[in-house]
């Protein structure tokens, strides 16, 4: 009888992700032993100083918890707040969101897809490697992209951290000569994000399959941004104000970013798959047809394949927003007045990365007496520990550099976003 | 055309700050200078169509805390590891060698980088970082009074 030898992977600071962290994993022959996300970038501590702070600082504080995905903490953070003020926004602002959020969606898919993703299936270590072979392939990332940064900075005035985010609307809406504007290039972006999605389509991706559970926002009418019931794949379906009833934080001593568990057990997923396994049919037919020509079906259990799946969302951000500049007609005020008083508002909206909550406690000045921020990398950090504990056997008897390389794959798959979730990637692999 | 000065770097990480106190001690000397977080596609566009770019940033190499060191990147390509400080997955590095692979550079682009030692949020630049944005400062003053007479005296 051989005695299996116990091997440990590190990777101690991983790439191609936003933020800081690392991966270790201990096997025992082929066995995984252990896995650990390790997320030491530093509490940024946004839940304890927007205490104290009057609700309408809410949506700028929030926007500085990222630099890529500013819009949605403003979007869930205002909607929160408006939900505990009882504020009814104009039916033209609430179009206009969805707009900013199509800007928000387009730029960060653009930069996943293309720059961060693109390169593990094209077998080159980062994109500047990728741009020597397939420079066509990076310059129409980078206009898509651009195209997404385009729509946020007319809306919110500037590319990075937007200002014009109000509880109540907007302090400044566009006219309809600066949104038509935009239309050209949205229409070259739709065509490209279609392109987009047949050319990752034709990547080779590992047979790797997972029993998720997906969560995402549910809309009776619309592909979900701004609001929506909470859904899961086990038939979960839950205002937004149940969300604490059924989700719990769990600190794990090896992350400075808190574990989102199902409050009857285990892991779930957020983002892109959530949202088209469960969303599929409110798409519109163009969607939907490249998700068919793409060869996507509903379930998608395979993580990898989110690539295809970011790439559809691409072509459904681009072609909701031509549709909401054609029909739009600016609100009769950019906003609406919200009165303090002592209330709890929640809210959740669709991050590019997934499911994004909020809570605040308001007092009768206005003022912020309790904040709750569940990001979706948080909430997706223990469903990766999770697919690494059943993808490292598949990979457990390559080279330690391939382990390593696949490895960070896996976790790319879900775009995580550490300096949100506290917030990434260094690998440790240790075999016994 | 005075050269577009672009400072790097997160004002509330220590000596990360070194890029942008050095913009910030720039303008107070007449010369105009902008900040920017060090995203890559931020920083492509910013210098698209400009003639001569410097940019300033901090290092995280093993050298001396305050230690200066220039390159010009049009001639060369970047070091890799000491150029990669920020948390973010495309910084000043992938700015300069994705450019260079789609022909984006300036036709100039000069990079300052001032070593630091304490990246830590909340924390303050160190003396030797202080010290060194001083010099850089004063370094790139000098250039754009140089290049400024030099255009003078042409027309």
């Amino acid at each position: 009888m051989t005695t299996a030898k116990t091997r440990t992977i590190k990777v101690d600071y991983l790439a191609r992700v936003e933020g800081e962290g690392a991966l270790y994993i201990k096997l025992k022959g082929d066995q995984v032993r252990d896995v650990k996300l390790k997320i030491f970038e530093p509490p940024r501590l946004f839940e304890a100083f927007l205490r104290g702070r009057h609700f309408s600082e809410v949506a700028d504080i929030t926007a500085r918890i990222c630099g890529i995905c500013p819009i949605a903490y403003q979007m869930s953070a205002i909607h929160a707040v408006e939900r505990a003020l009882g504020v009814k926004i104009d039916p033209a602002v609430r179009k206009l969101r969805r707009l900013f959020y199509c800007g928000e969606w387009i730029e960060s898919h653009a930069l996943h897809v293309f720059m961060l993703h693109a390169p593990d299936f094209l077998g080159y270590p980062d994109a500047i490697q990728m741009a020597r072979d397939h420079r066509a392939v990076v310059e129409q990332g980078l206009r898509l992209k651009k195209a997404g940064n385009h729509i946020v900075k007319v809306m919110g005035g500037r590319e990075i951290h937007p200002v014009s985010a109000a509880v109540g609307g907007f302090y400044k809406t566009p006219t309809k000569s600066e949104l038509r504007e935009l239309g050209e290039e949205l229409k070259w972006a739709l065509d490209a994000s279609v392109a987009t999605a047949k050319l990752v389509a034709g990547f080779d991706f590992p047979d790797f399959e997972q029993d998720y559970v997906f969560v995402s926002l549910s809309h009776p009418d619309e592909y979900p941004f701004n609001e929506g019931r909470i859904v899961s794949s086990r038939g979960r379906d839950i205002d937004v104000s149940q969300y604490e009833e059924y989700f719990i934080e769990k600190h794990v001593q090896h992350s400075n970013a808190l574990h989102s568990l199902l409050r009857d057990g285990g892991s779930y997923m957020v983002g892109p798959l959530a949202r088209f396994n469960l969303n599929f049919d409110k798409l519109p037919e163009v969607a939907k047809q490249v998700a068919r020509d793409c060869g996507l079906k509903v379930p998608c259990r395979n993580p990898f394949r989110s690539i295809i799946v970011r790439a559809v969302e691409l072509v459904f951000a681009c072609h909701e927003a031509l549709q909401l500049i054609a029909e739009y007609e600016p609100p009769a005020s950019p906003r609406v007045e919200a009165l303090p008083r002592v209330a709890t508002g929640q809210a959740a909206t669709e991050a590019p990365r997934g499911l994004l909550y909020h809570r605040y406690g308001l007092d009768e000045n206005g003022l912020i007496v309790s904040a709750k921020i569940v990001p979706p990398t948080s909430q997706n950090q223990k469903r990766i520990e999770d697919d690494l504990w059943h993808f490292v056997g598949q990979v457990a008897t390559r080279p330690e550099d391939e382990i390593t390389w696949k490895c960070e794959q896996a976790i790319r798959n879900y775009d995580p976003c550490i300096s949100c979730a506290t917030h990434f990637l260094k690998l440790h692999v240790e075999r016994e | 055309m005075q050269p577009r000065i672009i400072g790097c770097g997160n004002p509330d990480r220590g000596d990360d700050a070194a890029g942008v106190l050095v913009a910030r001690r720039l303008r107070t000397l007449g010369i105009e200078a902008e900040e920017q977080s060090g995203e890559s596609f931020s920083l492509m566009d910013a210098w698209q169509g400009c003639e001569t770019v410097i940019v300033v940033d901090a290092l995280c190499s093993d050298h001396a805390p305050g230690e200066v060191k220039t390159w010009d990147a049009c001639a060369n390509p970047l070091p890799k590891t000491a150029l990669q400080c920020s948390t973010h997955a495309f910084g000043l590095y992938e700015a300069v060698e994705l450019a260079r692979t789609l022909d984006r550079l300036p036709d100039k682009l000069l990079i300052y980088g001032i070593e630091g030692k304490e990246f830590a949020p909340g924390t303050r630049p160190s003396i030797e970082v202080e010290r060194a944005v001083e010099l850089v400062a004063q370094q790139i003053a000098e250039f754009v009074q140089a290049n400024d007479v030099e255009r003078q005296g042409v027309s």
